[in-house]
């Protein structure tokens, strides 16, 4: 009984988030990954094979397909609404401990913007690759980033902004962070950005896109 | 034979040189003539009196004509096209049209009267005589400030992070002056008793050397948006030193005084039905409401309609594509000014995307089907993935913004009266196609396409004393749409096909 993670990942990649939901009208009826994850669970199937043989992948496959402008802004976030759907069953793991997150990202839209979807796409995508996101939303200012900074010391720090107004106050926090904390790993995107950019700024790594971010991460794991 | 032939204006007494074939329509509607029935041939508003030379016309424009009570000097100007040299008088300028096809009442006033709208792209500016309520001269240009910048915020970015405020204002001033002079001198050298002036929040401040800062960044307050007096001395206008120069105050955040002057010309503010008013430009400004309570708001709709980060996409200018239909298989097209296809501008986007998805092409969710990515138009000019992507933003951004409006007063889709919809390229739209894409969800019969209602609403202001510009200011309320719970949620759902 493979195929339940694979009709699992099917439901989070087309953003089926349970039964009940309309969306996508040609899965109307059917089998949700509310259902699907709940059902995997109780076939025996460990909860971190179900997060990585299934979510994970699904989200991942979105996220290619977001990449390649096969998929748009609203089909990651059903994706991710179906995600966070089979999240409610794997996160009571995630506490006791049978389940380990590869780590932790803090995540906020800069100071003085307020335009947060790109970063809520972002953070969707790399919580669906198996992360622990710390949100703090728009507007963020330094201060609330250093704040989360010492509850999690270890946390990467990922910024975003859509305005070439505001991105500029990336400079500044991400300065202000490095001074703090040389070790802290800073990743930048938005829409005005560019790798020029994030170099001129001392961040860290710059995406265009958020598959590209996730794979950075996965790649920060697997040197570490 | 020739290829080109000479289109005289009155009384603008303009010059335009065109190839044959070219649809008046194009030539006109960069004057500011509006076709308030939208290029359908039934209201007469375009209308233009052939006064030497000829436009020829067939069967169905003559029995138009009639069902006008026009007689046969007179031609339907959006359903003709340049056949020969020509001089025309230009109907529209001898009473303001409004939406609803009548005339707007003003009250005769001694002295003559301008308005002038400031465009982040194109300023326009009309001289009125406020006796007669007629236009007696136009002049129009493209915004100097454009160089270190396209869009509002670019030009904060210049003004703000590069220290360019003062370059800024000094540059439309300039332009400003050159183009009121010109005005003033084909006229006789008349004095204006008035200067209105309106436009965006942005060119309020640049125009009025107001500090742009506080736009820079969220929560992008205008505590000096108010109106702003000056004497020609400070402008560098060599004109009458009576002549009262007022640039009319902002609604809040990104929604200025182009929009507070096209809600006085929808008369939303003495309206009992609601209605809405929606600038499709790259701020995306909408207003929803009736004579109790108007909301306004701007979206971050992106530049996509004006052609911007569109791969292909231009101004609706002499080579643009600005409409496409089906007819069984054949896809075709219409170019601006009947010329090769150089690109496609926002109307001709909106008809593509339409057909295709008609076709299947395109699927609800915005994908191209088929592994090239890619939709050709013509030759030369195709669609590309990334093109329908910035449209899904930008009418996704416009709808949620229509909706969030309407539902915080409490309105149903029902209950609106009427969709006026101003703008630059306002007038090119297929109001069906704009459903069908799910830009505007009204029925057609309920959308009106009013041009540049900024100007309307300028040149309305200008025997105006000022009670309804304050009336609509007590009234209207800026929304900020992002700190709606929803937004996300709705923009998403809003950005499907």
């Amino acid at each position: 009984m493979v195929d339940i993670l694979e009709k699992l990942t099917i439901v989070v990649k087309r953003g089926k988030a349970d039964k009940n939901s309309p969306y996508p009208p040609d899965l109307k009826g059917q089998d949700g990954a509310d259902e699907l994850t709940a059902e995997a669970l109780k076939m025996g199937f460990t909860p971190d094979e179900v997060l990585q043989k299934a979510l994970v992948k699904g989200m991942h496959l979105i996220g290619e397909d977001f990449s390649a402008g096969r998929a748009f802004v609203p089909e990651m976030l059903m994706a991710a609404k179906a995600m966070k759907a089979a999240m409610k069953h794997i996160e009571p793991f995630f506490k006791s401990g049978s389940v380990k997150q590869k780590g932790t990202v803090i995540m906020g839209t800069v100071q003085g913007d307020l335009h947060d979807i790109g970063k809520n796409l972002v953070a969707m995508m790399i919580e669906g690759a198996g992360w622990k996101v710390v949100d703090l939303g728009s507007d963020t200012s330094f201060e609330k980033f250093l704040a989360a900074l010492e509850e999690y010391p270890d946390a990467i720090v990922g910024m975003s902004a859509l305005l070439t107004t505001t991105m500029v106050n990336m400079k500044g926090i991400t300065e202000k962070i490095k001074e703090v904390s040389p070790k802290t790993i800073v990743m930048v995107g938005g829409a005005p950005l560019s790798q020029d950019f994030c170099t001129q700024i001392g961040a860290d790594f710059y995406s265009p896109d958020p598959q590209g971010a996730t794979e950075y991460l996965d790649a920060l794991v697997k040197s570490a | 034979m020739k290829d080109h032939f000479t289109v005289h204006l009155e009384p603008l007494g303009k010059k335009v040189e065109v190839p044959e074939g070219t649809p008046l329509k194009d030539v006109l509607f960069s004057y500011g003539v509006e076709f308030p029935c939208g290029g359908k041939g039934i209201c007469g508003g375009c209308r233009v009196k052939v006064l030497k030379g000829d436009v020829s016309f067939d069967e169905r424009h003559r029995s138009l004509l009639e069902k006008l009570n026009l007689d046969f000097s007179w031609r339907l100007a959006c359903q003709s096209y340049v056949t020969g040299d020509v001089t025309l008088e230009i109907g529209q300028f001898d009473t303001f049209i409004l939406a609803d096809s009548s005339p707007f009442l003003f009250k005769p006033q001694e002295g003559y009267g301008i308005a002038f709208d400031l465009g982040t792209t194109t300023m326009v500016t009309q001289l009125v005589n406020l006796k007669t309520g007629k236009v007696i001269g136009v002049e129009t240009a493209v915004n100097p400030q454009a160089q270190h910048g396209a869009d509002v915020i670019s030009r904060i970015e210049y003004a703000v992070l590069q220290d360019g405020q003062a370059t800024l204002t000094r540059l439309v001033r300039e332009k400003f002056a050159t183009m009121i002079h010109r005005l003033i001198r084909k006229a006789g050298g008349i004095a204006p008793e008035k200067i209105v002036v309106v436009g965006n929040t942005v060119m309020h401040h640049l125009f009025c050397g107001r500090d742009l800062t506080p736009m820079a960044s969220y929560p992008f307050e205008t505590p000096e948006g108010g109106a702003c007096h000056f004497t020609p001395e400070e402008l560098g206008l060599k004109t009458d030193d009576h002549t009262d120069i007022e640039f009319l105050p902002v609604l809040g955040s990104f929604v200025g005084s182009d929009i507070l002057a096209g809600i006085l010309a929808t008369g939303m503010a003495e309206s009992k039905d609601p209605l809405i008013l929606v600038d499709l430009g790259t701020n995306g400004e909408i207003v929803v409401g009736n004579r109790d309570r108007i909301l306004c708001a701007s979206t971050a709709a992106g530049p996509a309609f004006e052609g911007t980060n569109i791969h292909m996409g231009m101004r609706a200018t002499t080579g643009a594509i600005s409409s496409v239909t089906r007819s069984e298989e054949a896809i075709r097209v219409h170019i601006i000014g009947n010329e090769k296809a150089r690109g496609i501008c926002g109307s001709g986007l909106i008809d593509a995307i339409a057909v295709f998805l008609e076709t299947g092409k395109i699927d609800i969710g915005g994908r191209i089907k088929g592994e090239s990515g890619r939709i050709d138009l013509t030759p030369e000019v195709f669609l590309t993935q990334k093109d329908i992507r910035e449209l899904q933003l930008a009418k996704g951004a416009v709808a949620s913004g229509i909706q969030i409006l309407r539902e915080t007063l409490g309105f149903a889709p029902e209950d609106i009266r009427n969709v006026y919809v101003s703008g630059a390229f306002g007038s090119f739209i297929n109001l069906e196609n704009t459903r069908r894409i799910g830009l505007l969800k009204y029925p057609a019969d309920k959308i009106i396409k009013m041009g540049n209602t900024a100007l309307l609403g300028a040149k309305m202001s200008l025997f105006e004393n000022g009670d309804k510009i304050r009336d609509i200011l007590q009234k209207t309320i800026h929304l900020s749409l992002e700190t709606n719970p929803d937004f996300q949620d709705i923009f998403a759902e809003n950005m499907i096909f």
